[in-house]
């Protein structure tokens, strides 16, 4: 037994000290994880707020106030900039829309049922209408929230109709719309006078409001990643794997090319020691890679096991796959050419139909069904059934048993092809 | 130490070994001489167990067939390719070996630096071995083969590719391990090297053994007699003459001659007469 663990440590040592090996097993992964992470989303933790410019032209309390709350909100990032500048801003690139209050936004503010409407000018990136739209709710949002505070306050309410009253008296007589609004106008005026005032604080939201919503947090009920790292870090952990898989299939022929498997062959060693060593090389490599990564992902990115025990239990299968298809892979050619050249094709296809790439379920159905020949995939949904798809125990044992079943497979069609010369 | 009855090997339908027999006593230097290709590795390969014979027998004398792990550790190899991992230093390099044969702790540490000595090698015992010449690589070769102190060693074509000076290291690091009475099998095809070396030399040509026997027996029985060369007024003669003194004396009773010298027989001479070619064909 002395003698496997001297041939593992021996390969995993020389694993360290090949550069491409240590970039593509350990290094690689890591950026992987992380840069499609944070591409998809990172963590629930950052904000996802629309940076816009704004211009305020009006100068008016009202508008300064309106601006303000739309700070307030916590959906927009805003940025004070001139008309000019705001355009600027927006045509570059580096704001998704500028937001102009034109002269006039404060006075139209203080009408109500007549006149021209307050008004705003937004300069969009056509490119991202999808933030547009947002944005235009959020102001329409803001407006209502104007109109709701406005009739929650009498003083304000009373001021407001009061101004419209003595605004439509200065209209001729000849005005159609004269008299309605003067009847409809004295009314409101009698009914915001005598109305009981709301609730102590007046709040707004203890008030008149245009529509109640009813935000609720549904994320903890339902299956899905807490993260976008919840995703890509099994991605990048299989895409370590890769790495391992093909340094350790192609170190194996190099073994045969350089002489030194001859020279194992010559020592007391059995074939089954020799076979031993270069799997438990590989198994503790891939092992490795699997608590390093989990590890750096709980660390820093938000990535939590629903169940450890099961992760275990996921990371011990991937890696007896792997360690076979190892196995196999170094049996593919007769030079270090032949078996990267053969490994390679062999294995992109079968990791990025299984999900290395691109997230499993995001794959259209009948990739999903075609995925299944891959153990790319079968590791990905071990991996993600302990993370956040909550699989029981009952559940893993399918994805695990494929794995397991397809090493032992790799494993004893490789060492029955292995030859030493 | 070492019996091979009647040994042959094909691959496919290259006859690589064909009725080999020979036997090595213990404490000699038996050299395997023979051009490219005569069969040389392939013998050394039947001798370790690494190959299987299609027929015959291989044995080593108190341990049995050398295709056992048990017997494998009492037999050291140095494989004529450098068989050595370049990304490992000298010492990391034995070190992984001596645990391969089974070494450990005080033992092993002691070995190693004794191997490291032997070949001189032991400033370089933490050089990554990428980092080595052919010469030192050739010279840790050798040390990964007495590492763990085997009886026979077998050094398959241990000087290819190595510069004067390594070569003598090595020459002399053989003739010490003759010394603490160890036997060892070289394999060359440079009869220099088994000339100097060998107590014995099996000549090898297409895997059958054309003769075996002590280098003065060789000599005498295969190489045919001396030429004696007499250079006169710019003309060089060449005689060949079982008894050289009496030949120029009768051809130059007064002593005239310019200049004379003797070319004695040589293994190539012996290969080429029991061949018809030169080692080097």
């Amino acid at each position: 037994m002395a003698a496997v663990f001297a041939l593992a440590r021996k390969d995993l040592r020389i694993l360290i000290r090949t550069r491409s090996g240590i970039f593509f097993t350990f290094v690689w992964p890591i950026l992987m994880a992380v840069f499609f992470g944070l591409i998809f989303g990172g963590s629930d933790s950052g904000s996802s707020r629309i940076r816009i410019a704004v211009a305020d032209e009006d100068g008016t309390p009202a508008s300064r106030d309106f601006i303000a709350r739309l700070a307030k909100g916590g959906n927009l990032d805003l940025d004070l900039q001139s008309r000019a500048e705001a355009g600027n801003l927006v045509r570059t690139g580096k704001r998704t829309a500028a937001v102009i209050f034109p002269r006039g936004f404060g006075e139209a503010n203080e009408r109500l049922f007549y006149g021209d409407p307050p008004k705003v000018e937004l300069l969009i990136d056509p490119s991202r209408k999808a933030e547009t739209a947002m944005l235009q709710g959020f102001l329409l949002q803001e407006a209502a929230g104007n109109l709701q505070r406005l009739f929650n306050d009498r003083t304000a309410s009373r001021n407001m109709v009061n101004k419209a009253l003595n605004d439509v008296r200065q209209l001729p007589e000849t005005d159609a719309e004269k008299a309605p609004l003067n009847r409809f106008l004295s009314e409101l005026d009698q009914y915001v006078t005598t109305r009981p005032e709301p609730a102590s604080g007046s709040s707004a939201s203890s008030g008149w409001q245009p529509l109640a919503v009813d935000t609720r947090e549904t994320r903890a009920d339902r299956p899905g990643p807490r993260n976008s790292f919840e995703v890509t870090f099994p991605q990048g952990i299989l895409w370590g794997i890769l790495g391992c898989v093909m340094t350790f299939g192609i170190g194996i022929v190099t073994e045969r090319t350089h002489g030194t498997m001859i020279r194992l062959q010559m020592s007391p060693l059995s074939r089954t020691h020799l076979l031993a060593g270069k799997a438990l090389a590989c198994f503790a490599g891939m092992i490795v890679i699997q608590v390093g990564l989990f590890a750096l992902g709980w660390a820093f990115f938000g990535v939590r096991p629903t169940s450890w025990g099961l992760l275990v239990l996921a990371g011990l299968s991937t890696g007896i796959a792997f360690v076979g298809i190892m196995m196999l892979c170094s049996t593919l050619g007769k030079t270090e050419q032949a078996a990267a050249g053969a490994g390679w094709a062999l294995m992109m296809p079968l990791s990025m139909l299984g999900g290395a790439m691109v997230p499993l379920f995001v794959m259209p159905g009948w990739m999903a069904a075609a995925s299944n020949v891959s153990p790319f995939k079968w590791a990905i949904l071990a991996m993600e059934g302990a993370l956040w798809r909550g699989f029981s125990l009952q559940e893993m044992l399918l994805p695990c048993g494929i794995l397991i079943a397809v090493g032992l497979v790799c494993f004893v069609a490789g060492t029955r092809t292995f030859r030493i010369e | 130490m070492l019996k091979l009855v009647g040994v042959r090997k094909s691959f496919g339908a290259t006859v690589a070994v064909d009725g080999v027999s020979l036997e090595i006593k213990p404490g000699e230097i038996f050299g395997l001489l023979g051009p490219n290709g005569a069969g040389k590795t392939t013998t050394v390969h039947l001798a370790i167990g690494l190959l299987r014979p299609d027929a015959g027998t291989v044995h080593i004398e108190g341990l049995g067939a050398p295709d056992s792990p048990s017997v494998r550790a009492r037999i050291g190899v140095a494989p004529q390719a450098v068989a050595l991992y370049d990304l490992l230093s000298a010492e990391e390099n034995l070190e992984f070996l001596g645990r391969v044969y089974g070494l450990g702790g005080r033992r092993l540490a002691e070995r190693i630096a004794w191997s490291l000595d032997f070949v001189g090698l032991a400033d370089r015992k933490r050089g990554l071995v990428r980092t080595f010449s052919g010469g030192m690589k050739r010279r840790l070769n050798l040390a990964a083969a007495v590492l763990h102190d085997p009886e026979l060693i077998l050094l398959d074509e241990p000087t290819v590719g190595v510069d004067p000076q390594s070569r003598n290291a090595i020459f002399e690091n053989i003739l010490e391990l003759r010394r603490r009475g160890r036997t060892i099998v070289y394999t060359t095809h440079y009869m220099e090297e088994a000339e100097r070396l060998c107590d014995r030399v099996g000549i090898l040509d297409h895997g059958r053994m054309l003769a075996l026997d002590t280098v003065p027996r060789l000599l005498a029985g295969l190489g045919g007699h001396p030429v004696l060369v007499i250079e006169q007024d710019g003309r060089e003669e060449r005689i060949e003459t079982a008894d050289p003194l009496a030949e120029l004396n009768r051809r130059y009773p007064a002593g005239a001659v310019e200049r004379f010298r003797l070319e004695r027989s040589s293994l190539e001479q012996v290969f080429l007469n029991l061949t018809g070619k030169t080692l080097r064909d």
